[in-house]
């Protein structure tokens, strides 16, 4: 297999965006080209990952882009995996320059669904779910997680303040990037007193609807020597699958699919969850953060909401869980979000993530689910 | 009869529909097509009386469309009864978390608009 490198990222501003979907998905993809320093020319496919198109009137959007980029001959494909679109998006992308057969592609990810309103969102997100068992009978995606909530708390011993931590945690880090949706610090109190959304969780338990788009560059180690500039290299890349319904889980307080990507993605990178100095999970709600640095092995099963109480997971300390803000605050553009945990990591590991730099960070993991975790990927990255 | 179809029918009488494979005895819902453990094809129908405990829950508050009229309801899911299996489902009636402890005894009691729909026992 052929190494594979990320050699350049761009993201537009996570949020409200006024722009078509088709604009901010060439903006995010002209930026990563810039930030690689390297011609559309030498872009041989894309992988678009995208979930809502028909929200603002465009699917297919791959060749919409390719025409934009003056490349339009070359092909580009579009991935649907709900929430983990942009990661498996990615994997797709990887395994295609590992196997030698592209030397450098491009991976967007976008999605425009603000303009919808919450009750188009809350309804459309829906159909994520397996349908028949849970979004016909009325559960939204918050009442998935909340009822992993409820389960955690019944089960852990935890208290509804704790989760309130998560949000507070990921917001004092969004307020360092410049490109999150809510930039603002907020306290426990704040996240008590918001309206309930589905118990246990209220709604600055949940991460915003946003719009945005992510791209990235990734070409095989050659290509990236021979173009110069900063890259990352990817030493880790693996993807997992879980019962579609909470109801096939025998654990409501676990997601077999991010154990069994994790599994993969340290296998091949040979390190363990120890080596790990930071990571971009999947907190779309503040039970999900906690869940999730769980299962990667960062922490034993029911101690993850202690690391929280502790302030183990905040930046530059014991090990940064979403630098970025997360999904919580930078924001969550479905499509996008798995491209954009992997900018946050190639601006880590390349100095460019300013106020939020994670110190001496070598190694940094994205971890990204479709769902409730019925489709995960997870990779991970070394600095070179 | 698709078997979407027959576990509707099934929970209008109270029941949960299973499928239990011919080659390992393993049971699953019946929209298993292939036995999860062994990965064989045959299945029997098993009909099971469709009670059990709530393992977990939440409270919508803020709706899927078609589902406003309702709030607060619940989404619950239930441990079968007998069985290894988990059903979710519908719940009405449930505005707070003193309303329905999870370990509540349950029951399937019918389908409609609103999915299969639980109550407690």
């Amino acid at each position: 297999m052929e190494k594979v490198c990320v050699l350049g990222a761009g993201s537009t501003k996570y949020g409200k965006l006024p722009d078509s979907i088709a604009d901010i998905t060439t903006q995010a993809s002209v930026a990563a080209i810039e930030s690689a320093g390297i011609s559309p020319k030498d872009i041989k496919a894309s992988y678009i990952s995208n979930v809502f198109g028909v929200a603002d009137k465009q699917v297919h959007i791959g060749p919409v882009l390719m025409s934009r980029l003056g490349i339009s001959d070359k092909p580009s494909l579009t991935i649907e995996s709900a929430c983990g679109s942009g990661s498996v998006s990615f994997r797709e992308a990887y395994a295609n320059v590992a196997a030698g057969f592209y030397d450098c592609l491009l991976v967007t990810g976008v999605e425009k669904v603000t303009h919808t309103g919450t009750e188009w969102t809350t309804t459309y997100f829906a159909y994520c779910s397996d349908f028949f068992y849970e979004g016909q009978a009325g559960a939204s995606f918050p009442g998935l997680f909340a009822s992993m909530a409820r389960a955690y708390l019944t089960e852990f011993g935890a208290t509804e303040e704790d989760f309130a931590q998560v949000a507070v945690k990921n917001h004092d880090n969004g307020v360092l990037n410049p490109k999150a949706h809510m930039q603002k610090k907020i306290t426990i109190d704040d996240v008590m007193k918001s309206a309930v959304v589905a118990s246990p969780l209220k709604l600055y338990d949940c991460c915003p609807f946003s719009d945005g788009a992510s791209s990235v560059i990734l070409c095989s180690e050659k290509f990236a020597k021979e173009h110069g500039g900063d890259y990352v290299e990817v030493i880790g890349s693996g993807r997992g699958g879980s019962p579609a319904a909470l109801q096939g889980r025998e654990h409501m307080t676990t997601i077999p699919s991010t154990k069994l990507a994790a599994a993969d993605a340290y296998k091949m990178a040979g390190i363990t969850a120890k080596d790990v100095d930071f990571a971009e999970v999947h907190d779309c709600f503040t039970i999900a953060e906690v869940v999730d640095t769980e299962d990667l092995g960062f922490f034993e099963k029911g101690q993850g909401i202690q690391a929280v109480r502790e302030g183990r997971t905040k930046l530059n300390s014991d090990i940064s869980i979403n630098p970025s803000g997360g999904l919580k605050s930078k924001g969550h553009p479905i499509g996008a979000t798995g491209v954009g945990q992997v900018v946050e990591v190639y601006d880590q590991l390349t100095g460019k993530a300013g106020a939020r730099t994670v110190k001496d960070a070598k190694i940094g993991l994205t971890h990204n689910f479709g769902a409730t975790g019925a489709s995960c990927a997870v990779h991970i990255f070394q600095s070179v | 009869m698709s078997i979407e179809q027959q576990v509707i029918e099934r929970a209008k009488e109270g029941k949960l529909l299973t499928h239990k494979c011919t080659s390992c005895g393993f049971l699953h819902l019946s929209t298993a097509y292939f036995c999860a453990k062994c990965g064989s094809k045959g299945f029997e129908d098993v009909l099971l009386d469709g009670v059990g405990s709530i393992a977990t829950y939440t409270i919508i508050t803020v709706a899927p469309s078609g589902f406003e009229k309702y709030t607060p309801y619940a989404f619950v899911v239930m441990a079968v009864d007998n069985s290894e299996l988990r059903i979710s489902g519908f719940m009405e009636g449930i505005a707070t978390p003193a309303d329905l402890p999870v370990g509540t005894r349950a029951k399937i009691t019918g389908f409609d608009e609103r999915g299969i729909l639980i109550q407690k026992q």
